[in-house]
């Protein structure tokens, strides 16, 4: 068990390295232009501009500039932001958006995992009838109908029937972070409602249900001890990754509500070319998925007797 | 038999609907168990062996209901039982059941040990430590070795073999009066077979169980059944000692059956089968079910149901072959094939 933890360990490691080094290549291949603000492109000459390069080592070869980075990256040193927030550690920008983000992130989460598995219990209870068929019919609604369409409709029921504010404020971040939860949270309410509810399904065909039937369980019991743990492995598989990624918040409803989060960071700082912002960027979501995915197997070979087996043949 | 039967189940009728179409699956059956014995049920997939005794515990798939006929056990007539709570006193506790495939009938996630003490504290009111003990007890019983070590490990953990052991474990944790097996040994190879049975057979006696095989191999039934009901589309269509069913049927299709076994082939020559498909069960059977695979079948097959006709006191066939005024009809040959064969090896 614990030889496969640092086999899995260590290649999310490697993996992380890899994305790494290829997000550097890649930002490098830009014109160096972008490594000045709007205002110095406009009063340096060319000259001054290769001169401020070569002193920021920004010349140097490749290899050089890669090592320096590894290096860097290693004291967590991420450069500082060009165009967003000019000389401002990358740390720093993205500390304060990160903490929004993730507040409302693992808020709507928590609702929506209690609230969605609920929905996903009770429609397995009541397959094929009234129940089951609302349940289905809102992640229908919810998947196919355009998140911003859906947002609107939150919105306007939330500002004009219930008062509540339509746009997020720093000052007043209680009462208006309740619609961006909302809005989240309906995603993935219908999400592990589904989820739930296919798996339990899933689980109450097989075999061994019978057999605890035939042993003389009562329904109900052999729902609690033997259908919704089951049916909860694979889902608990993806739970850690859903969790982290709460962190890099959503774009569209940040962008809707106007949160000052981590979703409109990213493309902001793409489209102005901020590029040790999207640099620590990318390699903060890598991680973080690649970490998510890490726990995951963790948290599966926890609750799964059979995966440490799986690890003996050196497969997996 | 002057016994009184410990289970009777009386013209038992069982529908299915699917599709809006009904499908009658039991068409009038009965039977009579009596205390202690071993009843093998013989027919092939589809025949509804398994639909018949799986009505004894209320386990009959959510679109299929018992429609007629009455099935009294412990005087009370279980086959208007309707609710879940009402199985409950029954099921598991005074008639459990093994089934097939032993890779799939355990829980994957949960202990060995845990399973079967899940039965023990559900039937026998035991708690904690003393449940665990009696599950101990029961893998001890079982023949699993270790019990101790085996008590904390996970169905993947053990063979085939090992696994119907424990669902057995399971299913007789509770000192149930009934016992079904229902294939107990299909999925298992033929070494494994025998000791599976031999193990049932032992807790038969130990436990004082009365035994209820279903099977389509004729081979198992010679080996544990004291008596053989055969079941040919929905109805049982011959019944008897085992030795009777063996040396002395009379039903056609216990005579296809028979004349099918392995043991009786000729080298170089091809088994019998049973040439045919069994009938549409969706339709409503007209005359004797079998009389459209029956070479020999007589023209009053086709038209009139036949009523059983008692051979002994305890055998009794339901054809046509045997009422007086049918014509002469001799066993075919592979039945008294089978009959000296068997002579010759006493």
């Amino acid at each position: 068990m614990i030889k496969y933890t640092i086999k899995r360990l260590l290649q999310s490691i490697v993996t992380v390295l890899i994305i790494v080094t290829i997000v550097f290549l890649l930002l490098r291949m830009l014109p160096t232009d972008y490594y000045f603000t709007e205002e110095q492109l406009m009063k340096f000459t060319e000259e001054q501009k290769n001169e401020q390069l070569l002193a920021a080592g920004l010349l140097d070869p490749i290899p050089v500039q890669l090592f320096r980075f590894y290096g860097d990256l290693l004291h967590f040193d991420l450069g500082e932001s060009r165009r967003i927030q000019n000389g401002v550690p990358v740390e720093e920008v993205i500390g304060g958006k990160f903490a929004i983000s993730m507040r409302l992130g693992l808020t709507s989460l928590a609702i929506s995992l209690v609230i969605g598995v609920a929905v996903g219990i009770l429609q397995t209870r009541h397959k094929d009838r009234l129940f089951d068929h609302i349940g289905t019919a809102y992640t229908i609604f919810v998947n196919a109908v355009p998140g911003l369409v859906s947002y609107s409709l939150v919105l306007i029921f939330g500002s004009r029937v219930l008062g509540l504010p339509s746009m997020y404020s720093s000052r007043n971040p209680g009462p208006s972070s309740i619609l961006p939860i909302v809005c989240l949270a309906m995603t993935s309410i219908a999400y592990y409602a589904l989820w739930t509810r296919r798996y339990m399904i899933d689980e109450l065909n097989k075999d061994y249900i019978k057999l605890a039937r035939v042993k003389g369980m009562s329904t109900k019991t052999i729902m609690v001890r033997h259908v919704l743990r089951n049916a909860f492995v694979p889902i608990a598989q993806y739970l850690p990754a859903s969790m982290l990624l709460t962190i890099g918040g959503s774009l569209l409803v940040e962008r809707f509500f106007s949160v000052p989060g981590m979703g409109p960071l990213l493309t902001d700082s793409i489209s102005r070319y901020d590029t040790n912002i999207v640099q620590a960027l990318v390699i903060l979501y890598a991680s973080l998925g690649i970490l998510g995915v890490f726990l995951g197997d963790v948290l599966m070979m926890i609750i799964d007797p059979r995966i440490t087996l799986a690890s003996k043949g050196g497969s997996r | 038999m002057a016994k009184e039967p410990i289970l009777s189940a009386k013209d038992v009728e069982i529908q299915f609907s699917l599709r809006g179409r009904k499908l009658t699956a039991i068409r009038k059956c009965s039977l009579d168990l009596y205390e202690g014995e071993t009843l093998a049920i013989v027919g092939e997939s589809g025949s509804g062996k398994s639909v018949f005794t799986k009505s004894f515990i209320g386990m009959l798939d959510a679109n299929g209901s018992i429609t007629g006929g009455s099935i009294m056990y412990e005087g009370v007539d279980i086959s208007k039982y309707k609710t879940e709570k009402e199985w409950l006193t029954i099921r598991g506790k005074k008639i459990a059941m093994v089934m097939q495939d032993p890779m799939t009938s355990l829980n994957p996630l949960k202990k060995i040990g845990k399973q079967i003490q899940e039965s023990i504290e559900l039937h026998q009111g035991l708690k904690g430590e003393a449940a665990k003990k009696e599950a101990l007890e029961m893998l001890k019983k079982v023949g699993i070795p270790d019990p101790e070590r085996r008590y904390n490990q996970y169905p993947h953990e053990f063979s085939g073999g090992m696994r119907q052991r424990v669902v057995i474990a399971i299913a007789v944790a509770c000192r149930p009066q009934i016992l079904i097996c229902d294939e107990p040994t299909t999925a298992l190879d033929v070494t494994i077979q025998a000791q599976i049975l031999d193990l049932v057979r032992h807790l038969q006696s130990e436990l004082h169980m009365t035994v209820i095989y279903i099977t389509h191999d004729l081979g198992v039934v010679a080996n544990v059944a004291d008596r053989v009901a055969v079941m040919y589309a929905g109805q049982i269509v011959e019944y008897g000692l085992v030795n009777e069913i063996f040396y002395d049927a009379w039903h056609p299709y216990t005579w296809a059956l028979l004349s099918a076994l392995p043991q009786l082939g000729v080298k170089g020559q091809e088994l019998p089968s049973i040439e045919g498909t069994p009938p549409n069960l969706f339709n409503t059977i007209k005359g004797d079910a079998f009389a459209p695979r029956n070479k020999h079948a007589l023209a009053i097959d086709f038209v009139k149901e036949p009523p059983f006709f008692p051979i002994s006191e305890t055998h009794s066939a339901k054809t046509w072959y045997l009422d007086p005024r049918a014509p002469k009809i001799e066993q075919p040959e592979a039945v008294r094939r089978l009959r000296e064969k068997m002579r010759e090896r006493r």
